[in-house]
């Protein structure tokens, strides 16, 4: 049995009089896909962001890969992000005046020391093996995302977190990245969470979590 | 007012303590017992010595100790680097040793700043004022033991010692500490051993392939040669002996092999080790760096030495018309209270500087402001010492009036019931082939 990495009861976040999540109780096991879903302002990115450590819960225990992250000082938090968290954002957050080789080995530089035969490996991984001297802005919508997914992976994250990453791509270039989610995945094992509101890109997931209003209220597994 | 100028010094016995304590982790309590215990003993064994004993015995052997410690240094430098490059070297390996290593390490460190402190206060008389002071000075080195104790408890743990940067930074807070007395004080002898060194090799050199007689050493060639005899010579050779040992223990933590991270698959593990690694050689820095900024400090401090010494102003003095100088024994000046008095003697142009003493063993000596080797810039005196202000060599007093060296230059004298008598036309001789000998060596003579 797979031992849990994330594991949230009651975990509650307020913005002043805002709740934007209500207390809630999550298990996720390694290697898992949960993807998340939900309307704007149903608490997904909020859940997101309490479980990549981008932000402090105001009531609950949250513990992600047996660490209790709300025991961890500032320092402890930069150090989980950068040793343990994958991030990937709908708008990409590429350095525009970097190349996309610069781009990953900046994720290098801030984990620990930039290597740039394994920034170049990354990036052939993910199919961008000839683009590496490109900027961003002469990327595609998708090949930046993988740039992206090149990025999230190179410090061998234990989590990836992914923020509607396929937002803004089109169908094909979609179904390329979560390809190369799933492919990764498998020869990684890093568990994903990814917050959508596409019922699509939710159905790769092993698990999907409905969300609204701040509050959980529906879960479907996959039957394989 | 003694305690003030303690100041300095009780900054420093803090640093001292500090690098100890980080040195010796696990050793706190022993660290802390050993050095306290070795400055007290340090205070106690300096005021007994001075007591016993004439006051140079105790300032030779702290000066011998810091002497014997550079070069222990230098030694240990050397070996650091050899041992940087992969090779083993079973002396650095100290670490069965390290119990042993912090009693006596912190013992002796302990020992010699207490001494050093000890030196820096007015000598005892036997009245009670001039006493307290050394028995103050212990349980201010065990108050500030205490603090810093406390104070090492919120250091970063990461800027750890290893045992050679350990020595140099504890080697150069006690040379620091000491170039505050001019007789302490050991740069300045280094630079002034450096410059007679290069001298008395280039006279050698000279005297030995007969240079004076050669056909194809042109006269303009000893510009060239006499820059080696200058005080810059002596200044920058002393710099590069000063702070070469803690360049190298600097340089072998810089050469230290990173760890072998080939068996770890994940780039981002190999990364990390990498990454701790070089930040920690990187803190390992720290402690050599402040190293060097003591030796500088060091330095810095041996051209301002804080012990005042005596420099009577020259009284002017005349000759009878039979050329004869006659300075009484009693007059303007006591010429027997064991102090240098300096004279002042024309004829025409020329200007003569000369002094008399009285040395430690009750004889009179006359001797001109100047020696055969350096510019003659004159003489101070100090505790027990003359003062070269040229190149800082201290003199001892009794061996004042003997000739060579760094020694003022005798001049023959005639010691009579009303004074001591001179002759004017041999006392400038002896200043002008001094002075135009010294002149020469420092314009490019031999």
């Amino acid at each position: 049995m797979a031992s849990i990495i994330i594991e949230a009861a009651g975990l509650t976040k307020s913005y002043g009089e805002i709740c934007a999540l209500k207390p809630l109780d999550l298990s996720v096991p390694e290697g898992e896909w949960l993807s998340v879903m939900g309307h704007s302002g149903s608490g997904k990115s909020t859940l997101l962001n309490l479980v990549g450590g981008l932000d402090r819960p105001t009531a609950g225990t949250l513990k992600v890969g047996g660490e209790d992250l709300l025991g961890r000082d500032e320092d402890g938090l930069a150090r989980f992000r950068r040793e343990f968290v994958g991030i990937i954002f709908q708008q990409h957050h590429l350095v525009p005046y970097l190349t996309a080789l610069e781009n990953v080995m900046l994720a290098q530089y801030f984990h620990s020391l930039p290597d740039e035969a394994e920034a170049r490996t990354a990036l052939e991984r993910v199919g961008l093996g000839r683009r590496l001297k490109n900027r961003p802005g002469e990327l595609s919508g998708g090949e930046q995302q993988r740039v992206c997914i090149a990025r999230a992976i190179i410090n061998s994250p234990r989590l990836l977190l992914g923020d509607e990453p396929t937002g803004n791509l089109d169908g094909s270039s979609t179904t390329m990245v979560l390809e190369l989610l799933r492919e990764l995945r498998s020869q990684e094992r890093f568990t994903v969470v990814m917050v959508t509101h596409n019922q699509e890109v939710a159905d790769w997931g092993d698990r999907t979590i409905h969300m609204d209003d701040g509050l959980l209220v529906r879960e479907e597994r996959k039957v394989f | 007012m003694v305690f003030l100028k303690q100041i300095p010094q009780f900054l420093v016995w803090m640093l001292l303590l500090l690098l100890l304590l980080r040195g010796f982790p696990g050793r706190r309590r022993a660290v802390s017992f050993w050095s306290t215990g070795g400055f007290a003993l340090g205070v106690a064994g300096y005021l007994l010595l001075a007591r016993l004993l004439p006051v140079r015995v105790p300032l030779g052997i702290i000066r011998s100790v810091m002497g014997g410690s550079f070069l222990l240094l230098w030694g240990v430098a050397v070996a650091s680097l050899y041992r940087s490059t992969v090779r083993d070297f079973p002396l650095l390996r100290l670490d069965r040793f390290t119990p042993l290593c912090a009693m006596v390490g912190s013992g002796a460190a302990g020992l010699m700043a207490g001494g050093i402190c000890a030196n820096q206060l007015p000598a005892p008389d036997g009245s009670l004022l001039r006493f307290l002071p050394f028995l103050l000075l212990p349980l201010a080195g065990a108050l500030l033991a205490v603090i810093a104790r406390s104070v090492e408890g919120v250091v970063i743990p990461s800027y750890a010692a290893t045992p050679s940067s350990l020595l140099a930074a504890v080697v150069a807070l006690l040379l620091l500490s000491s170039s505050a007395a001019i007789t302490l004080d050991l740069f300045s002898p280094l630079s002034m051993k450096v410059m007679k060194g290069t001298h008395d090799f280039v006279h050698q050199f000279m005297e030995s392939i007969l240079i004076p007689d050669h056909l194809f050493i042109r006269p303009e060639i000893w510009g060239y040669i006499g820059f080696l005899f200058g005080k810059e010579v002596g200044f920058w050779g002393g710099m590069i002996i000063w702070f070469t040992p803690v360049l190298l223990i600097a340089l072998a933590i810089w050469l230290e092999p990173l760890p072998s991270v080939a068996q770890f698959r994940q780039g981002a593990r190999r990364r990390l080790l990498l990454a701790a690694a070089i930040r920690e050689k990187k803190h390992r820095m720290v402690i050599p760096a402040l190293a060097l900024v003591a030796f500088a400090a060091a330095a810095y401090r041996s051209s301002f030495p804080s012990v005042e010494y005596w420099d009577p102003k020259p009284l002017a003095v005349t000759a009878t018309p039979a050329g004869e100088i006659l300075i009484p024994r009693k007059g303007e000046v006591e010429l027997e209270d064991g102090r240098m008095h300096k004279y002042l003697y024309k004829q025409g142009d020329k200007e003569v500087r000369f002094f008399i003493l009285m040395n430690p063993s009750g004889k009179l000596t006359v001797d001109l402001d100047a020696c055969a080797i350096c510019k003659p810039d004159g003489y101070g005196q100090t505790e027990g010492m003359l003062l070269c202000y040229y190149c800082k060599t201290l003199i001892p007093l009794d061996t004042v009036g003997r000739p060579g060296g760094c020694n003022p230059v005798p001049v023959p004298f005639r010691e009579l019931e009303d004074g001591v008598h001179l002759d004017a036309s041999s006392l400038v001789n002896s200043w002008n082939q001094t002075v135009q000998s010294t002149t020469r060596s420092k314009e490019g003579g031999k």
